[in-house]
Order: structure tokens, then sequence, then C-alpha cells
């Protein structure tokens, strides 16, 4: 059996795969909006400890704010 | 350009005009890469609101469209890989295929089935080239790749295509000449 060409093989695909309606039928944005409503942005509780965290070091050892300067 | 820096400001109404703008577009590109019109909507959905989400890493004086077809291309890209690939088929004795219908379609389920086994990563680059016959800068841009990786993937995607089907006995468009 001679093997497929890319020709063939490309022509396989597209007798498989026929061509999809790219048409969107219905508006998507009250959906988009549902999604938004039930997942607000916010800032994750890991961020907050870090904050507080890093807060906490720098209050007891000021000294360490240039270090951490001049590392940014 | 005001309607970006509004956008990336977290102004809705602007956000509201640019999904409508560029909802058709964005279904458009993921319906060609998963082929189904409903698994697309939620993508679709899921896309926009991922763009709102990462609005503050746009770049106001970037181009919107490309930067919304990366998004939804890494969703849909992660939707195949989540997705089981099917049972693979016993293979078949290889010989001249009769012009019935129903077998047609049988040979069109296995030429699926052999596509959706195919990593992701090549699904995705081999249906927009070879199927949506997409330009491979566009879909190189959408993947966040190279050119070349994506021709790479693409002649991954037919070598192991020609394998399988030659493995299955499948002589597409053979039989129709």
């Amino acid at each position: 059996m001679t093997e497929l060409d890319d020709r063939q093989i490309r022509e396989a695909l597209k007798q498989a795969f026929p061509p999809a309606n790219a048409e969107l039928r219905r508006d998507l944005w009250p959906a988009v909006l549902r999604k938004l409503d039930a997942h607000p942005s916010r800032v994750p509780w890991y961020d907050w400890a870090l904050i507080g965290v890093s807060a906490s070091v720098f209050l007891f050892f000021p000294q360490l704010i240039l270090v951490f300067a001049y590392h940014l | 350009m005001d309607l970006l820096r509004r956008f990336r400001g977290g102004e809705i109404d602007a956000f509201e005009t640019l999904v409508r703008q560029f909802q058709g577009d964005i279904y458009a590109w993921i319906v060609r890469i998963v082929r189904d019109p409903g698994i697309a909507e939620d993508l679709t959905v899921e896309t926009l609101w991922r763009i709102y989400r990462a609005r503050q890493q746009f770049r106001p004086d970037g181009n919107f469209a490309p930067w919304a077809r990366r998004i939804a291309t890494n969703l849909a890209f992660d939707h195949l890989r989540r997705k089981r690939p099917e049972p693979s088929l016993p293979a078949e004795p290889a010989g001249p295929p009769p012009p019935d219908p129903l077998l047609q379609r049988e040979t069109r389920e296995k030429i699926q089935q052999a596509f959706r086994r195919l990593p992701a990563k090549l699904q995705v680059a081999a249906m927009l080239a070879l199927v949506e016959e997409q330009p491979y800068d566009e879909i190189a841009d959408a993947l966040g790749t190279s050119v070349g990786a994506v021709k790479l993937r693409v002649f991954r995607a037919v070598r192991i295509l020609r394998k399988q089907l030659n493995h299955l006995g499948v002589r597409p468009g053979v039989e129709r000449t």
C-alpha cells in the first residue's frame, strides 16, 4: 500500500471536518456580565497576608527598607 | 484608542463596546479550533471574562484583536487538552474502499478520531493551518510562538496522521478518483 502524501492528508482532514459555521447565534454580553457578577475580581487572601507580613517586618526592622529598595 | 484606555481603566461601558465589537471574531476563531458551537460559545464567554480580568496587562497602544485571539487560543487549547481522547480503533485490512456513503462516513469518523488523538498542540496547529487554511503568521501570533514552530507542529501532525491512517487502512480521496 502506498503512503498517503501531504495533499491527501489535507484533503482527508477537509472531508472529515466540514467548514464550521462561524456565525455567532446570539449576543454573549449578558452571559459575560453574569460571569463578571458571579466572579468579582478581588485581591486574593495570600496577597493580603504578604502585605501584612511585609508591613510588620518593615515596622520592626526599618533598616530592611533600604535593603529591599536596593534590590528593586 | 480612548476606548482601549477606558477599558484598561476598568470602565464596564467600554468593555461592553469591545465585547459587542469582537465577540463574533473571537467565537469564529474558537469554533474553528474546537468544532462545536456550544463549547465555542462557552469558551468565548470565558475568554471575554478573562480579557476583562487581564485588562491591566493590555497595552492601550497595542492591538486588541490579536491579544484577545491569543487568550482565546489558550482556552481552546486547554479545552482540547482536557478532553479525553477517543478510544483507539481496531486496525482494518487495507483494500479498495467501495463508494458506499455509509463507509465514507465511517472513513470520516476514523479520520476525526485519529485527529482527536493527536496532542492538543498539534491539533490546534494542524486544524488552523490545514483545514481552515489560516496564514501561518496569524497562527503563530495566536499561539504565541514562531512560524517555524507552527510549521514543525503541522509537519509532526501530518506524519502521525499518515501513520495512523495507513494503519487503519484509510485511503481518503483515493477512492473517489
